[in-house]
């Protein structure tokens, strides 16, 4: 404003000629002042238009009815004043009140601290969503043959749309262990097996990881009939055999062939498993005591499927290692065309059945044959010499 | 002095046209409510209500009584930041 001033001071021009231009306006000492009062004036009138603009409100607001309206009654403020003391919110509430707090749990009679109360209940009783996942993964992954029955609630827990990877798991297995449970093989193993075998024919929707038959407990009749309709693969770990079916996903041919050479002797049944041909596993057993040996040293990451969630992935990762080795071979081995016939034979007498079903299924033998000498086998490529 | 009278008229015109009036009255509004004056007067007019009865108060009473009042219990601090906008627009669209 001084420089102003003192801009303007000079040019003293009538007023009427500057009407509109604000800067060309004259301030002198007693201008300032005056624009001083200007300045309060405008303040005065911005003042008093706030106020009329209350007034309005609360003349508009006392014709209309609502003006009154926030108040209540005396004991109604009273009881909704703002609290103010320590140890207490706004309201009068203790807000930790509850923190230190122990309940007696109804179930087990134990003090249990008020915030893992709730959890505590869900498992101690059994009901909730995790207590039964929990209960069957520890009842899965039992060894033993404890058929502890589970409560109403695991079923209809496992029947519940949200799956666990457990009780996923446990609806496949029942579904595939219940179409092994055919009546033929239920009563002739059930008294061989003891406490062993029983479970598969008389609990089929149960959890039949642990139903696995011994075959040190059965005899040779029934093992051939065994054999003749299940799997049989003898799982390395629990000396139990496979109780699914023929095509089992997780035992290849060859291991079904050891088997049965195994148990039944070299000149046993021979396998059926000429549709097997996809798995081009068609296994020769040539020795089979030691082959048998290397084989079930071969096969122990190949679990039977009675035993837990967690073998299952090991038996995945063995199973998806086998191929790898058949993909080799063929390459190799297409060139030795003329020994697949005679290959097929070479199998001691078991094999037969398998081996001679079809040319076009020496093809496939050969590759397996050759496979022999990349598992540890020694003895196996003697076999090779002899044929060639 | 008609040339204050006609500055103040210029003023005044500049204020409305650029918007700045509109800007300080809800700025003064906000302060006010802000530092609780409104309240203040909504007791007040509360008195007046029930004084003069509530079926029979008019704009007029509440005006006589309030804006006295309420131009004396503006808070200085809200009083000198308005003067000081005013006369910050007054120094750059003025002189």
């Amino acid at each position: 404003m001084t420089g102003s001033e003192s801009h303007y001071s000079a040019t003293k021009i009538p007023h009427t000629d500057f009407q509109m231009k604000m800067e060309d306006m004259p301030l002198s000492g007693p201008d300032n002042t005056k624009l001083e009062a200007l300045v309060h004036d405008i303040y005065s009138e911005l003042v008093e238009d706030a106020c009329l603009g209350l007034c309005f409100e609360v003349h508009r607001a006392v014709k209309q009815g609502y003006f009154f309206l926030d108040e209540t009654d005396q004991e109604s403020l009273k009881e909704f004043e703002i609290v103010d003391q320590p140890g207490v919110d706004i309201f009068g509430q203790v807000y930790n009140q509850w923190k230190n707090k122990e309940c007696e749990c109804p179930n087990c009679k134990r003090l249990i601290a008020a915030s893992r109360f709730a959890p505590h209940l869900e498992k101690c009783l059994g009901m909730g969503r995790n207590s039964s996942r929990i209960a069957n993964r520890r009842l899965a992954s039992n060894n033993n043959m404890s058929k502890s029955e589970s409560d109403q609630e695991d079923n209809d827990d496992l029947n519940d749309n949200d799956w666990s990877y457990g009780a996923e798991k446990k609806a496949k297995k029942r579904k595939s262990d219940k179409n092994q449970n055919s009546p033929r093989r239920s009563k002739s193993l059930k008294h061989k097996n003891g406490e062993l075998g029983s479970g598969v024919a008389s609990e089929p929707y149960k959890y039949n990881y642990n139903t696995g038959i011994n075959y040190e407990t059965l005899g040779p009749d029934e093992v051939r009939s065994f054999l003749t309709t299940q799997c049989g693969v003898i799982s390395e770990h629990t000396k139990k055999m496979c109780t699914r079916s023929q095509r089992c996903p997780q035992h290849t041919d060859e291991q079904r062939r050891a088997v049965r050479v195994f148990l039944l002797g070299p000149s046993a049944t021979s396998l059926p498993d000429a549709e097997a041909v996809v798995e081009s596993d068609s296994f020769d057993i040539p020795d089979g005591q030691t082959l048998m040996s290397r084989l079930q040293w071969e096969d122990s990451p190949d679990i039977s499927p009675a035993d837990s969630a967690s073998s299952k992935a090991s038996t995945n990762h063995s199973d998806s290692r086998r191929p790898k080795k058949k993909k080799r071979t063929p390459l190799s081995l297409n060139a030795v065309g003329g020994v697949g016939g005679g290959g097929g034979g070479v199998g001691v007498g078991n094999v037969t059945g398998g081996s001679s079903s079809s040319s076009s299924q020496s093809n496939i033998s050969l590759p397996t044959k050759k496979k022999r000498p990349k598992l540890p086998a020694p003895s196996i490529s003697s076999i090779y010499d002899d044929l060639n | 002095m008609s040339k204050d009278t006609k500055m103040r008229a210029t003023i005044n015109q500049k204020l409305t046209e650029m918007g700045e009036r509109e800007r300080l009255k809800e700025l003064l509004r906000a302060k006010l409510t802000e530092c609780g004056w409104k309240d203040q007067m909504k007791a007040h007019c509360k008195e007046v209500i029930k004084e003069k009865g509530l079926e029979h108060v008019t704009v007029e009473d509440l005006v006589v009584e309030i804006t006295p009042k309420g131009r004396a219990l503006v808070p200085d601090s809200v009083k000198k930041e308005l003067l000081h906008r005013i006369r910050a627009f007054l120094a750059q669209h003025a002189s």
